[in-house]
């Protein structure tokens, strides 16, 4: 066999060569810039003593973590991180489920309930905050007169400290709970339609489908719902910057906002690089942990 | 074959009955749970500042007024707010849907050295919580010389590992004959890419680019971070601002959030499907 290796043919195998590399450069290149190559240099910011005010940055090994550990802020922060994550996960993915299975019936204006239960995902979410602080505001809100009219009390639902994280989790458990919702829609759509007629045939009742057949089959996109949503609530940041700013004394402090306050109000850019790797270390631990525990039963078929 | 199904369906027309109303009962206190925010601010936006602080509330506004809608623009450079957010929610969607739609047909259609490595680095990283770089990114845009600027708030959103994701899993349906035989004919991979891949994965490309333009559109702890002057503020950081400035303006502070959440809540409405689609293919093929 000859080979016909003319100027044309070997262009054309250098762009067909080149192609796949020339297709994947600019999205891996932007999307690196602002993940691994931040992680980086926020790992080395993390062991040096790195502040803006200061042109030095000197090594200073784990004095950061040690620093960020002692603080009573932080430990606080921690508590209210994961009682916020504690609160918010499970409801949240309950009430999506129960409004997933219930919106997958035949009922009337299915689409329209699904639409009402999906515009505060899309709604950006300080200004869900901003309309949410007059729901709660203790004299104008909705909520309080609501409950006066139906013979309760008021709260100053933001500004008590005892009951501000839960006002917060309520606004969370609202805004993110139409995604779930999807997420379970389209799982519970998965699931083949004989599955269900069979178990009828042998006399299954309805608890016993939902039980036996619908729970065991949305448990790939139950795990999936889990973990991103534990992950999203260790990042909570945005809704209580707007709605209590971490207050009221510190009530509704969490992770991000320490970072945040660490790094650009107090300038102390190394211990929030520290305080970020340790919130990234406890994110992959509990994410590590509901895998080994949850994910060794799901089977994808 | 009619007494077989007969034993699954043992229950009462009442009880049949009495369920679908349990049903209607609980959708419909969701729906009003869910879409009251909405229900009460749309009306509110048009009452005077009077009617606003009467206590009981009214629904329906006595006097409706425009007047709040103008106010707004005439207290706090409002159309500038609402340029800055649509110029950061566009060029980055527009620059993110090309990128992420070529590096999935990268990942998808060739075999290449690296490929796998490379996309499974993208993916693991799709963990990392963005707030656990922020502070290192922005040092690395303080360096750049971008901070409170546009380009620093544009720049961090020009691809995403979802968007190279779920393109690559909707370019991975694409059969490989139809390439080849563009190939065949002596297409270029580019020419293959605009003419045939893309004209394919156009569902895909819009609901990337309605994912990716909502989330730029109320995305907070960026801007918040990045921008410091007043002129370079984008809705999600200035209706916040605002409110607090004009916190005893309940009548103006409605009116702003109500413009600030339209233009997606519309978007949403007309382009609904794709969002389930666009879940969908992502959530559920991880």
């Amino acid at each position: 066999m000859v080979s016909v290796e003319t100027r044309e043919y070997r262009a054309y195998r250098l762009q067909r060569n080149a192609a796949p590399y020339m297709f994947i450069l600019p999205g891996t290149v932007f999307y690196l810039m602002v993940t691994i190559i931040p992680m980086v240099i926020g790992l080395w910011m993390s062991f040096h003593n790195w502040t803006i005010i200061r042109p030095t940055k000197p090594w200073v090994g784990i004095a950061n973590y040690q620093k960020v550990l002692a603080s009573p802020v932080f430990w606080t922060a921690m508590k209210n991180t994961l009682v916020y994550t504690a609160g918010v996960v499970p409801f949240q993915m309950a009430l999506a489920l129960l409004a997933a299975v219930l919106l997958n019936t035949e009922i009337r204006c299915r689409t329209f309930f699904r639409l009402l239960y999906y515009l505060p995902v899309v709604t950006p979410l300080s200004i869900a905050a901003v309309i949410w602080t007059w729901i709660y505001n203790p004299n104008l809100g909705l909520l309080n007169w609501f409950l006066r009219s139906i013979g309760f009390q008021g709260r100053d639902w933001l500004g008590d400290p005892k009951i501000a994280m839960f006002s917060v989790m309520i606004v969370a458990i609202w805004s993110g709970l139409g995604y779930r919702m999807v997420i379970f829609l389209a799982a519970l759509q998965g699931i083949p339609e004989t599955y269900y007629e069979a178990a009828m045939i042998d006399g299954a009742g309805r608890f016993d489908l939902f039980r036996f057949i619908t729970m065991p089959l949305l448990k790939p996109a139950t795990l999936y719902v889990l973990i991103t949503s534990v992950i999203g609530s260790f990042q909570v940041f945005g809704l209580v910057n707007v709605l209590t700013g971490g207050g009221p004394l510190d009530a509704t402090n969490v992770l991000v906002m320490w970072i945040h306050r660490r790094a650009f109000g107090d300038y102390q850019f190394g211990e929030a690089a520290a305080t970020s790797f340790i919130l990234f270390a406890l994110i992959l631990a509990v994410t590590a942990i509901q895998w080994q525990v949850l994910g060794r039963e799901v089977t994808y078929e | 074959m009619r007494g077989v199904r007969a034993v699954g369906y043992r229950r009462s027309r009442w009880a049949v009955l009495t369920g679908r109303i349990a049903v209607y009962v609980i959708v419909a206190a969701g729906a009003v749970a869910m879409a009251m925010p909405f229900v009460w601010l749309v009306p509110s936006s048009f009452k005077t500042l009077q009617e606003t602080v009467l206590f009981p509330p009214t629904f329906f506004p006595r006097n409706p007024t425009l007047s709040n809608f103008k106010q707004v623009f005439d207290k706090i450079p409002f159309a500038r707010y609402y340029a800055n957010s649509i110029v950061t929610s566009v060029i980055p969607t527009a620059v993110s849907v090309l990128t992420c739609t070529m590096a999935g047909m990268g990942f998808a259609k060739y075999r290449f050295r690296g490929r796998d490595a490379i996309f499974w680095t993208i993916l693991s990283t799709m963990m990392v919580p963005f707030p656990a770089t922020i502070v290192p990114l922005y040092v690395m845009i303080s360096k750049m010389r971008l901070v409170d600027t546009r380009m620093g708030l544009i720049v961090v959103g020009l691809s995403s590992a979802s968007g190279i994701f779920m393109m690559r899993q909707f370019i991975m349906g694409i059969p490989d004959e139809l390439l080849d035989a563009a190939r065949i004919d002596g297409a270029s991979e580019l020419r293959i890419f605009r003419q045939i891949v893309v004209p394919l994965c156009k569902p895909a490309i819009a609901t990337q680019a309605l994912f990716s333009f909502t989330s730029h559109w109320g995305t907070y702890i960026w801007p918040l971070i990045v921008v410091n002057s007043d002129e370079l503020r984008t809705l999600p950081l200035a209706i916040p601002y605002f409110s607090g400035q004009y916190y005893s303006f309940q009548n103006l502070i409605n009116a702003a959030s109500l413009m600030a959440v339209l233009p997606v809540l519309v978007l949403f409405l007309f382009t609904q499907r794709y969002f389930v689609q666009g879940i969908t293919i992502t959530g559920m093929k991880n």
